[in-house]
C-alpha cells in the first residue's frame, strides 16, 4: 500500500471513532497526534490564542491557524465525581473523576484525572498529559498530578 | 414596518452535488462571506438563527395556521419562542402564535431511547462526561471553590423549592415535604450534586398563546403583558475562560429586559429561574444582581427566595419539585401568579415576574443559552 494510501486509511479509521462521539473531522490532526504523543493545540499565529478543538479565532477566523505542539501541562480548573453509570460500561468505573483542565497555553480539556485518589483531586491542582489507549482505538490524553 | 430592516450582507457558499464539505463548515462559510459582503467585524453579529427543518404537528392538531417553525436553543426555548412569537405579530405576520411543548420523557426511558447522550457532547464524553448533571456540577465545584457554598446551601434551594410545591396540587411535590437531613442523606450523583439536587424527566404539555395587546383585552382570559426581554449567550464565556464561574451569560438579557420594560430589579416582585439543578437559581440570583457575587447559598438558607422573603423564587416548586417542562414550567407559574390564579402558592404581591430559560450548547458544553422575559399583571 503507498504511503498516502495508509495516510487515508489511518485518517478514515480516526474519523470512525470519532464520529461515534460527535468529534470533528477538523480534529484529525490532534487524534493523530495523539498517537505519536504528541499534544497539540490550534493557534491562531496572527495573535497566538491558542484553542482547542480545532476553532477559527474569535479575531481572526481562519486567517492563520495551525495545529502546534503544547506543553501538556495545566491546573484542574473545575471537577466532579461521577457516581451515577449512566450507560451499562460505567457499571463497574464509578466513582471516577472528570475534571476541567485549564492548559497552561489558556484552552480548557475535558479528561479524567488519573494516578490520584479522588480525595485529592482539587481545584488548582498542578497536571501534565499522560497519553492513554482507549475502547474507541484513540488514544486519548489524560491528566496525572505533575511531577514538579 | 415599512423600511424599518434592510439586508446588509449576502453569502453563497459553493453550490452543487459532493462538495465535499460538511454542513457546519457550510455555514461557517457562508456567514464568513456575508461578513465580508458587509465589512462588518465578526463580532458585529449579536443574533445567529440556525434554520432547520424538523417533523410539522398540523395535520394531526387540525391547526391551519400561516407558517410553522421549529426552534430549539434548549431550555431557553420557550422564552424565546415567546420573543419570536411577539418580533412576528410586530412584523405582521400573525396574529396570535402558539408556542408549543410537548414530551414524553419517561416514555423514552422505557422505550430505553438514551436521551441522556443528547446531553454530552463531543469528546468529553470519551471521559465518561454524560449527563446534564456534570457539566452543572463543573459550576456547583467552582462557586464553592470561590465563595464557600456548601452542600447545606444547595439543600436550602431543594427544600425551598420543595416547601412551594407541598402545597401545590398536581405536582411530583405535592403533599411531600423535603427536609435539609433528607437532601443531605440523599447519594451523590455527581459530586457535589446529590439527588435531591437534580431534577427528573417528566412527561407534558405546555402551549403559550401570544397575540396583541389590543387584541389580548378583547380575549377572555386575563391579559398578562410581555415587558421586556433579553438574551445573552455563555459562548462569549468560553471565549473568555470564564464559562464556568457563569453559569449563564445574563447580563446582556438583564440589561436588555429591564431596559425595554422601563423598570429596575426593585420592581420585580418574583423569579421563575430555570432551574435543572439546585446550583441554576442560586447563580442566576447573583447574576440578576439580586444578591451580590456569592451570596446565593445564604440567601436561600436564610429564606430570601421563601415567599416572605426579598425575592420569592420558583414559586411552584419549579422543574426540581413541580414538574419538567424545559423551560416552560416557570413561564407558567408566572402566568398563575400574576392573574392571580396560584391557589394556596399566591404571592400577596404579584404585579411582576422575571422568567428565565438556559440550555442548549455552542460546540462544548457549559456554553449555554440564556434568554429571560418580565411579565407584568398590567402593561
Amino acid at each position: 500500500m503507498s504511503e498516502q494510501a495508509q495516510q487515508k486509511q489511518q485518517q478514515h479509521r480516526l474519523m470512525a471513532a470519532i464520529r461515534q462521539y460527535g468529534g470533528d473531522v477538523a480534529d484529525i490532526p490532534f487524534w493523530e497526534g495523539c498517537e505519536q504523543g504528541v499534544f497539540l493545540l490550534h493557534r491562531c499565529n496572527a495573535c497566538g490564542r491558542h484553542y482547542w478543538p480545532a476553532s477559527r479565532c474569535v479575531e481572526h477566523g481562519d486567517h492563520d491557524m495551525q495545529w502546534v505542539e503544547a506543553s501538556g501541562r495545566g491546573e484542574v480548573y473545575t471537577y466532579t465525581v461521577m457516581h451515577r453509570a449512566y450507560t451499562p460500561d460505567k457499571k463497574d468505573k464509578v466513582p471516577f473523576v472528570i475534571a476541567v483542565v485549564q492548559l497552561r497555553e489558556g484552552p480548557f480539556y475535558h479528561s479524567n484525572i488519573v494516578d490520584s485518589a479522588h480525595d485529592e483531586v482539587a481545584i488548582g491542582m498542578a497536571v501534565q498529559v499522560v497519553m492513554t489507549p482507549h475502547e474507541s482505538g484513540l488514544t486519548i490524553p489524560q491528566f496525572r498530578p505533575a511531577d514538579d | 414596518m415599512r423600511g424599518k430592516c434592510a439586508i446588509v450582507g449576502l453569502g453563497v457558499t459553493e453550490q452543487g452535488i459532493g462538495i465535499g464539505l460538511e454542513g457546519r463548515e457550510l455555514r461557517a462559510r457562508a456567514v464568513d462571506l456575508a461578513l465580508a459582503d458587509a465589512g462588518l467585524p465578526r463580532d458585529a453579529i449579536d443574533g445567529y438563527i440556525r434554520a432547520h427543518v424538523a417533523p410539522e404537528d398540523l395535520r394531526h392538531m387540525g391547526l391551519s395556521p400561516n407558517f410553522s417553525v421549529s426552534m430549539m436553543t434548549g431550555g431557553a426555548t420557550p422564552v424565546f419562542a415567546i420573543v419570536a412569537a411577539m418580533a412576528l405579530i410586530e412584523a405582521g405576520q400573525a396574529e396570535v402564535v402558539a408556542c408549543v411543548y410537548g414530551e414524553a420523557q419517561s416514555a423514552a426511558a422505557i422505550t430505553g431511547k438514551p436521551d441522556i447522550v443528547s446531553y454530552g457532547y463531543g469528546y468529553p464524553m470519551l471521559y465518561g462526561l454524560l449527563g446534564a448533571a456534570a457539566t452543572h456540577a463543573f459550576h456547583a465545584q467552582r462557586h464553592m471553590h470561590l465563595y464557600g457554598t456548601t452542600s447545606e446551601h444547595l439543600g436550602a434551594v431543594a427544600v425551598t423549592q420543595r416547601d412551594y410545591a407541598v402545597a401545590r396540587p398536581g405536582t411530583l411535590g405535592f403533599g411531600k415535604p423535603l427536609t435539609l437531613a433528607e437532601h443531605q442523606a440523599s447519594p451523590l450523583i455527581t459530586d457535589p450534586l446529590r439527588r435531591y439536587d437534580c431534577t427528573r424527566n417528566t412527561d407534558g404539555g405546555v402551549a403559550v398563546l401570544v397575540t396583541s395587546a389590543g387584541r389580548a383585552r378583547s380575549l377572555r382570559a386575563r391579559p398578562v403583558f410581555i415587558l421586556g426581554a433579553g438574551t445573552g449567550h455563555n459562548i462569549v464565556n468560553w471565549h473568555r475562560g470564564l464559562v464556568y464561574e457563569n453559569h449563564d451569560n445574563v447580563a446582556p438579557a438583564k440589561a436588555r429586559a429591564l431596559g425595554q420594560a422601563g423598570m429596575t430589579l426593585d420592581d420585580i416582585d418574583m423569579a421563575q429561574l430555570y432551574d435543572p439543578f439546585t446550583i441554576s437559581p442560586l447563580m442566576q440570583l447573583e447574576a440578576y444582581g439580586v444578591v451580590p457575587e456569592g451570596h446565593g447559598g445564604p440567601f436561600y438558607a436564610e429564606g430570601g427566595a421563601r415567599p416572605d422573603g426579598a425575592m420569592p423564587t420558583n414559586t411552584g416548586g419549579g422543574q426540581l419539585s413541580a414538574y419538567y417542562s424545559t423551560g416552560f414550567t416557570g413561564v407558567a407559574e408566572a402566568v398563575l401568579q400574576l392573574r392571580g390564579q396560584a391557589g394556596a402558592g399566591q404571592l400577596h404581591k404579584a404585579e411582576t415576574s422575571l422568567v428565565s430559560g438556559h440550555g442548549m450548547n455552542a460546540g462544548v458544553q457549559n456554553t449555554w443559552a440564556h434568554a429571560c422575559m418580565i411579565l407584568g399583571r398590567n402593561p
